[in-house]
This record gives structure tokens, C-alpha cells and sequence, in this order.
């Protein structure tokens, strides 16, 4: 644990001290303040845009943040051979994978959280009150964040930072078009075409189970049957890629 | 002849009683275990599927008792960072067997028992250095609290730079930040790849009397390195390679065979001429 715990923290601060992330809060929070500003052309629905605007803000960076700075995690250790020294102390590799995904989920995590803070606070300038409702959809965004950065580390223990970072974003917007790859296995007539997307959909993350953001910010309540199976998806989704990752990265060679 | 307190050995649990050195470069040791282990080791690379294999590692054999100061030379491209890295379990060599303590490299027993310096460091430029060797600290076991991590700061002369990032310390400073967190833990074995090189003679003087402190002490000590008056200072044995084989193994004054007309004789022409001898 403690050994983790070590892994964890180094990952956290080095994240921490990137300057890109500091620009991507910049423009997250402009982003977030900007949205007051839609009313004319809101048509009566200012209040929902707002929120819409904020909670996808959130996500947006959430994801960019992930992507820019997990694609380079593992491979940028390995191509500066920083993580020589921590490879030849009694950690096992599977110790550094995880501890890698906490360090960075977490700082993602406490980013996001205080992003939908911001957001709170600027509701309450504009309509004068809270909407607590809306952090609801924090969980979902780690949820998110957890998938996306699994599938990260997995291709960043093998592949170059470019490739991880393309097959990132791939991923991000294939596992959003999910429903829509659904809809065409249910309907096409070609049954090989039929079989084949019914596999990719079964096999790739499909990320529109964390999308609850519409939902919350039209005031629609959530199914508990929904949720457990997001949570559940989730976890064991991002278990699995962590898994793969840890045997690809055993049997890697530092040369 | 120093005699060193019995110690016991985490692995097997046996009292064992170390014969150090001195006088200076005369060693004896009575049965002592392998620290390393190599034989008959290969490996070959390729940078591209369609380029041939080129053979690093042409058969090395080597056995480095506990206790003792083995320096590895040998010019640039001999095979001196791709042996230290079987030995520390980053790579897998095509055949034979490495063992550390008679254990394999890659095992946590073994890892335990190690500590290391990478050639030409990179460390994590965001951690200041107390953070740095806290993180070692972390990975290597539950005994190194806030003072030991203080001490060994102390030790490699970073005492006012330990809350500075590591991005703004200077070659020699990386260097001696890298030997702490080699230290980190105590290790039985010291495997430091070319300690010395790109230091000024004041930073190559402290490193070498940080290994005499840790010869002392009785860790077993592999280092890699170009200069034949480094080697000399600190070293019970040496080994040459060139081009994957070990040429030679002994006492670096047998080894030279009276080659040596000067303290600053350049290996590099040694190797030259010992080369072309084989050839």
C-alpha cells in the first residue's frame, strides 16, 4: 500500500506542476463564466442552458486534462528513464499502473469537483441559489475519467504518446456514439455488418451510460437501476483495461 | 584484516561473517556467496524488425562475491549498461542466468537487497529533493522515516538544496541526488552505472569517498566506469569487456599487465591495444 501510496503522490505532483493544466482551468472557468452571458439567445431556456453549459464544461476538461497528461504518463517515465530508479526498488509493476491511474484520477477528480463548485457559485450570482442537484453528475465524470484513463495507460505501456493520446480521443468519441452504433446493428439487413457491430459495441467503452448531464440539468430524475449499473459498468470496465495494462507493462523491457 | 559484526542475512537467515579488505586491494575472502551471478549471458538487439539482430552480450560469465568493490570497464558501446541491466532485472537476457544473491533480479527479495544509478540520470525534475528520496524512500521499505531521508540528504553534501526541484540542480548535484536514493534503504549491493562521469574533480572525489564509505561498511559495490585512477582508488577487482565478451577479470594492476606508465593513462587506449591484441 505504502508502496503505491508513493507512486500515487509522484504522479499527483508531477500532473499538478504541468503548466497546461493550468490554461486548461483558465479556459474551463472562462468557458463556465461565459455561459451567463447566453441569455439572448436562450429563447426563455437561460437556466438550463447554463447548466448544460456548465456540467459539459466540466466533462470537457476532465477529459482534455486526461488525455493530454495520462497519454505521456508511462511512456514519457520510460523515454527519460526516470522510471529506472523506481523499477529496481521492490514495487511490484502492476503497483506502479495503479498507482499512476490514482495519482491522476485524483488530481482529475478534485478538479472537476471544484470546476462544478465554480459553477454553483456562479448560479447563485445569476439566480441567486444553489443547484446541488447538479454535483450529481460528478461521480458519472469520474466514472468517465477512470475509463478513458485506463485506456490510456493501456496503450501508453506499449505505444508511443502520439498513438495514445489519438486512440484516447478515438475512443472518447466512438464510446459516445455508442447508441447510434446500436441503432445501426439493430437495423442494418447485412447480417455479417449486423454481427460485427454488435461486437464492437459489447467490446468498446461505451461512455453515453456516464452521460447523465441532460437529465440533471433538465431536472429529470434518475433511475436507481441506472445508476448501480453505471457504477457497475464503470468499475469493472476500468478493473479489466488496469488488468491488461499490468500484463502488457510485466513483460515490457527497458532497454 | 577488518572484521565486520556477524550479520544476518534476510534470505536464508544464516550468520554470516564478512572478511572486509585491507590492506588496500588486498582481498580475501573465505566462501562468501555471490552477490552477482552471471553465466554465460546473451543478447542481442534490433531497432527495426527488418535490420539484423546485432549481438551485445557475446557469452558473459562473472561472479562478484559479497563484499567486494568491482569496477566494470569498458569503452563506450562494450556492453558495460546492457549487463547492468540484466543484472537489475530491466531487461531479460536471450540466454544463460543472472542471479542476484542467488535470486532472479526481477524478484522483490532480490530488489530488496539493491540499490542503483542509473548512466546519466534523469530523475522526475517537478520533486524537490527531499520529496525525491521520500518517494525511494516509500518504494524501499517501512524503516525509512523523515530523519533517515534528512540523513541521507545530508550525507551526499544536499542539505541546503533538499527543497529545491530537482530541475534546477546541476549535473554533479543529479549525481549525488542519485546516489541517496541508491543508498535509500541500505543496501547489501550498489550497482552504479558511470557514478563519475561529467562530474568536476571536487564532485568526483566526494562520490569516491562515498563508495569507500559504503566499501567500508562491507556493501558490495558493481560500478561502471571509463577512468583506470577511479577504478584503482576504489576497486578490489575489475573486468574489461569489449565488444560483449569479458577480455579480463582480476586485480586491476594484473589486468593492465604493468601497462601503466602513468596515473593518467587513458583506458581508451588500453582497450585499443588489448582490442587489437585479441583480434
Amino acid at each position: 500500500m505504502k508502496r503505491i501510496r508513493a507512486i500515487f503522490e509522484n504522479t499527483f505532483k508531477e500532473s499538478l506542476r504541468q503548466r497546461i493544466l493550468v490554461l486548461l482551468i483558465v479556459f474551463t472557468l472562462l468557458i463556465i463564466i461565459v455561459s451567463v452571458f447566453l441569455e439572448p439567445f436562450a429563447l426563455g431556456e437561460a437556466s438550463k442552458i447554463m447548466r448544460d453549459f456548465g456540467l459539459a464544461a466540466a466533462s470537457i476538461f476532465a477529459i482534455l486534462t486526461t488525455i493530454i497528461i495520462g497519454s505521456a504518463l508511462i511512456h514519457k517515465d520510460v523515454e527519460k528513464r526516470t522510471l529506472y530508479t523506481v523499477l529496481v526498488k521492490p514495487v511490484r509493476r502492476s503497483e506502479i499502473v495503479i498507482g499512476k491511474f490514482l495519482g491522476l484520477g485524483a488530481l482529475v477528480a478534485i478538479l472537476v469537483l471544484a470546476m462544478l463548485l465554480i459553477h454553483q457559485i456562479v448560479l447563485i450570482v445569476y439566480e441567486g441559489r444553489f443547484d446541488l442537484h447538479l454535483l450529481v453528475a460528478f461521480p458519472f465524470t469520474v466514472l468517465e475519467v477512470s475509463v478513458i484513463l485506463g485506456i490510456l495507460l493501456l496503450f501508453s505501456s506499449f505505444s508511443s504518446v502520439t498513438l495514445t493520446s489519438i486512440m484516447g480521443a478515438i475512443f472518447f468519441v466512438v464510446g459516445h456514439a455508442m447508441p447510434d452504433l446500436k441503432l445501426f446493428a439493430d437495423t442494418t439487413e447485412v447480417a455479417a455488418l449486423k454481427h460485427i457491430a454488435y461486437g464492437f459495441y459489447y467490446i468498446l467503452p461505451n461512455l453515453e451510460n456516464f452521460n447523465y448531464r441532460t437529465d440533471l440539468a433538465y431536472g429529470i430524475p434518475l433511475q436507481t437501476d441506472g445508476i448501480l449499473f453505471s457504477v457497475s459498468y464503470g468499475v469493472i470496465y476500468t478493473i479489466l483495461l488496469l488488468y491488461l495494462t499490468t500484463i502488457i507493462f510485466e513483460t515490457r523491457e527497458f532497454k | 584484516m577488518i572484521w565486520e559484526a556477524p550479520r544476518i542475512t534476510e534470505t536464508t537467515g544464516y550468520v554470516q561473517y564478512q572478511a572486509l579488505y585491507k590492506p588496500r586491494n588486498l582481498c580475501i575472502f573465505w566462501d562468501m556467496p555471490n552477490a552477482i551471478t552471471l553465466e554465460k549471458i546473451t543478447r542481442s538487439f534490433r531497432n527495426h524488425f527488418w535490420q539484423k539482430n546485432r549481438e551485445v552480450l557475446k557469452g558473459i560469465s562473472l561472479n562478484i562475491q559479497e563484499g567486494e568493490v568491482f569496477g566494470f570497464l569498458g569503452p563506450n558501446g562494450a556492453g558495460k549498461t546492457t549487463t547492468i541491466k540484466i543484472i537489475t532485472g530491466l531487461i531479460r537476457p536471450d540466454s544463460g542466468r543472472a542471479t542476484i544473491f542467488d535470486l532472479h533480479p526481477n524478484s522483490l527479495a532480490a530488489k530488496r537487497r539493491i540499490g542503483f544509478l542509473p548512466e546519466s540520470p534523469y530523475f522526475y525534475e517537478h520533486l524537490t529533493g527531499y520529496e525525491f528520496i521520500k518517494i525511494h524512500a516509500m518504494l524501499s521499505g517501512p524503516n525509512e522515516d523523515k530523519e533517515a531521508v534528512m540523513r541521507l540528504i545530508e550525507k551526499v553534501g544536499l542539505g541546503d538544496a533538499r527543497d529545491v526541484q530537482l530541475r534546477s540542480y546541476s549535473r554533479g548535484m543529479l549525481q549525488r541526488i542519485g546516489i541517496a536514493q541508491a543508498l535509500v534503504g541500505s543496501p547489501d549491493l550498489l550497482i552504479l552505472d558511470e557514478p563519475l562521469t561529467g562530474l568536476d574533480p571536487i564532485g568526483r572525489k566526494d562520490i569516491k569517498d562515498l563508495i569507500l564509505e559504503e566499501k567500508n561498511k562491507g556493501t558490495t559495490i558493481f560500478f561502471s566506469s571509463h577512468i583506470l585512477p577511479d577504478a584503482e582508488a576504489v576497486c578490489d577487482r575489475v573486468g574489461i569487456i569489449i565488444e560483449g565478451q569479458m577480455r579480463e577479470v582480476g586485480r586491476l594492476n594484473d589486468v593492465l599487465k604493468k601497462d601503466i606508465e602513468t596515473d593518467a593513462i587513458s583506458l581508451e587506449d588500453w582497450f585499443v591495444r588489448h582490442a587489437k591484441k585479441h583480434e
